[in-house]
């Protein structure tokens, strides 16, 4: 071994040129494996944290009845099909030991209106409850102006994208109610207009559903302006409302609709087939005679019922699980538990209800992956030219070294250890430049606000991440450029008989 | 004892669509020890001949045994650790492996034995000694003459203790004077070493140093020439 070695060795040094080339390559090659799988590792860790940890939780329950999984970013802001069963779900849901957190949410489109402007506006509505928002997901944004609403309060919420979107249609700059201009803040074309500049603490919206219920307009009071923590261009459609207006926007049953529901007993009142309706409206009469009796015995006054919001309609519920679940055994535990309740809804994981957002980050991952094995295969195909090359270049001596009793493996093995060689000398340098790099590239700050790269930086700014399983991935990766380059030039180089050195004299 | 037993050997080499014979029908005999030279003009079929013997061409048919062995059936492996073990070679070109000195060089079949590093160095010490390179050894093979390098092939072809040496031309590539040093040289392992040399040359002035000479003319064994 020390032998081959040695001879490995002080051939990379007499054959200079040969060596850098193919240095050069495992050292770029190692590189951009390196920093492609720290790009890959910081993506999956910005989609964790900044999706599945502070926007959607990694799995969401949605309704039987939804035909697309996708719920966030359905196409043409199709409505999302109502939840009605919360209360049931929220009892199976507690009773899973994988899962940590779960909020029930209202999403949908709401058009924004303003009775100056000839076209709406639209953004989408997140409603929850929204001191249990907060729980749920703590850090992934900042009020930058205003305040966060009080438990109970309603009001909406409204990302700084929004906010400038909101500006596009109607030229109206909001604040929050109290706030005042934060010439920081404020959108560029905002800005040059100051002295003109039109501004409203609340919004008009309308909810849009495709269902039967209509939909009504509710002017919010906009509490805050916020500020996603990650991907704001993304989230920043999405506007953060009390579920209670939520609901009252969309036209859903409100917490306090249930409240005033009907007792069975005067839902007898109600009946008023074949009653005698002409002597109701020809008389001062306000019951008809059928039930004169039934009313005296019933008291007018209103029932007491449950008035939580829970009781009311949702459109998804976001669930985070526990740490070290095994991700498909819980969503498949989840379904099998959500049917058993008959509960009319279902669980998918987070990729598929984010819609395009999940398959982009998919897309993006393959393509990285797809561009390090390309990576992978161009410098196997360079370094297997050269090696087998220089491995017909050297004939003579190797065919000496056969002559002498060298076998075929041991002219194998030296090929290999001087492949093996250049990799860990070139190839390691590679991978600590790379780790370098991965380290260096988070503290320059590089910032996008294009949704696509924001995705591939996993955040809004550029963050690749390598941990040590990342390291020893493209240890593993370099290892197999080496075998894989080695293979057959060991074979061409095996394949020399002394006959072809003696022949060659 | 005899160390090589020929009989019948032919060789073809395919060129193109017609059969070149380089051998054809050679019947030979060695014996242990013998200083032997196979002498004829070129394309004769010397180089073939030896190349037979060293296990380094194959034939195409006949018997070839070295030291009682017959090598024509044998696989790639087992013909590999006969040229290892029982034959030394010595190249018209010298053939050092460039990377190493000259020490190295001449460890480097002990090595492939897995000779303890030890014992080959102290082996190849004795053998450099024994070929005049000893203030040498740390020099590559690019940094010596001609004769100095075929002294080091030679050291080299009996650091292993072979059976025998065969030398192809071991003189063709220097000048008469460095030639006939390397040609006592070899005698003298010869006597030294017991062991049996047989190269090739078409040198007239070589043939003085054989003990025995054998003419080779188109691929056959011409006679067997009286001993010098």
């Amino acid at each position: 071994m020390k032998l081959i070695f040695t001879i490995a060795w002080r051939n990379i040094l007499r054959h200079k040129g040969k060596s850098l080339v193919i240095g050069v390559i495992l050292f770029t090659g190692a590189f951009l494996m390196t920093l492609g799988n720290g790009v890959i590792t910081g993506m999956a860790a910005g989609v964790e944290k900044n999706i599945i940890n502070g926007f959607m939780g990694d799995i969401v329950l949605i309704s039987d009845a939804q035909k697309s999984d996708n719920i966030l970013l359905p196409i043409m802001g199709a409505s999302i099909e109502p939840v009605t069963s919360y209360k049931q779900i929220k009892s199976i849901l507690a009773a899973q030991p994988y899962v940590k957190h779960f909020l029930p949410v209202g999403k949908n489109l709401a058009m924004l209106l303003d009775e100056s402007a000839s076209a709406p506006g639209f953004a989408y509505l997140i409603g929850a409850d929204l001191g249990e928002y907060r729980k749920m997901f703590p850090d992934n944004f900042k009020v930058i102006e205003g305040t966060y609403p009080a438990v109970g309060e309603r009001a909406i919420l409204i990302p700084t994208f929004a906010r400038n979107e909101f500006y596009n249609y109607f030229n109206i700059w909001f604040l929050p109610a109290g706030g005042t201009l934060v010439a920081k803040n404020l959108k560029k074309e905002a800005l040059e207009n100051i002295r003109t500049l039109v501004v409203s603490t609340s919004v008009v919206m309308m909810g849009m559903t495709s269902g039967i219920n209509s939909t009504n307009d509710i002017r919010f009071q906009v509490k805050g302006i916020i500020e996603y923590g990650a991907l704001n261009q993304i989230f920043g459609h999405f506007c953060i409302v009390d579920i209670e207006s939520y609901r009252e926007c969309l036209g859903y049953f409100t917490a306090a609709d249930m409240a005033a529901q009907v007792p069975k007993e005067e839902k007898k009142l109600l009946g008023m087939e074949g009653a005698d309706l002409d002597s109701l409206f020809g008389s001062e009469e306000l019951v008809v005679a059928e039930h004169k009796a039934a009313v005296k015995k019933i008291s007018l006054a209103p029932k007491t019922v449950a008035k939580t919001a829970e009781d009311g309609v949702y459109n998804a519920v976001f669930v985070k699980l526990r740490e070290g679940t095994e991700y498909k055994d819980a969503l498949a535990g989840l379904n099998k538990a959500l049917s058993e309740g008959k509960t009319g809804v279902k669980a998918v994981p987070w990729n598929k209800a984010s819609g395009p957002i999940g398959s982009m980050a998919l897309i993006i991952k393959a393509a990285l992956f797809l561009f390090v094995t390309l990576l992978f295969c161009v410098a196997v195909i360079i370094i297997v030219n050269t090696l087998t090359m220089a491995a017909l270049e050297r004939t003579s001596e190797i065919g000496m070294m056969r002559a002498v009793g060298a076998r075929k493996t041991f002219i194998a093995g030296m090929f290999l250890g001087e492949t093996a060689v250049l990799s860990a000398v070139f190839g390691g340098c590679g991978i600590i430049t790379g780790i370098i790099a991965v380290r260096v590239i988070p503290l320059l700050k590089i910032t996008t606000t294009n949704d696509i790269l924001q995705l591939l930086y996993g955040g809004d700014y550029f963050h690749p991440l390598l941990s040590l399983s990342g390291i020893a991935l493209t240890a593993l990766q370099l290892l197999a450029v080496t075998i894989a380059a080695a293979v057959y030039p060991m074979r061409v180089a095996g394949e020399i008989t002394p006959l072809d050195a003696v022949t060659r004299d | 004892m005899n160390i090589i037993e020929i009989n019948g050997l032919t060789k073809d080499y395919p060129l193109g669509a017609t059969i070149v014979p380089a051998l054809r029908g050679v019947d030979l005999t060695v014996a242990e020890g013998d200083f032997m030279s196979i002498i004829g003009p070129s394309g004769s079929g010397k180089t073939t001949l030896l190349n037979v013997i060293g296990c380094i061409d194959f034939a195409t048919s006949g018997s070839v045994k070295v030291g009682g062995r017959e090598i024509t059936a044998l696989n790639d492996r087992q013909i590999t650790d006969i040229r290892l073990n029982k034959i030394g070679f010595i190249f018209q070109t010298f053939n050092l492996i460039p990377v190493l000195n000259i020490l190295e060089n001449i460890e480097f079949p002990l090595l492939l034995m897995k000779k303890s590093a030890a014992e080959a160095r102290k082996r190849a010490e004795k053998l450099v000694d024994e070929v005049g390179l000893k203030d040498l050894v740390a020099h590559r093979p690019a940094e010596l003459s001609g004769g100095q390098r075929q002294r080091v092939a030679i050291a080299r072809a009996l650091v292993t203790n072979p059976d025998m040496v065969l030398a192809d031309e071991p003189t063709a590539n220097l000048d008469s004077v460095t030639g006939a040093s390397i040609l006592e040289l070899m005698r003298r392992m010869n006597e030294l070493e017991k062991t049996t040399f047989i190269f090739s040359t078409h040198d007239a002035n070589v043939l003085k140093y054989a003990r025995r000479i054998v003419k080779i003319k188109d691929g056959l064994i011409d006679k067997e020439p009286v001993p010098a």
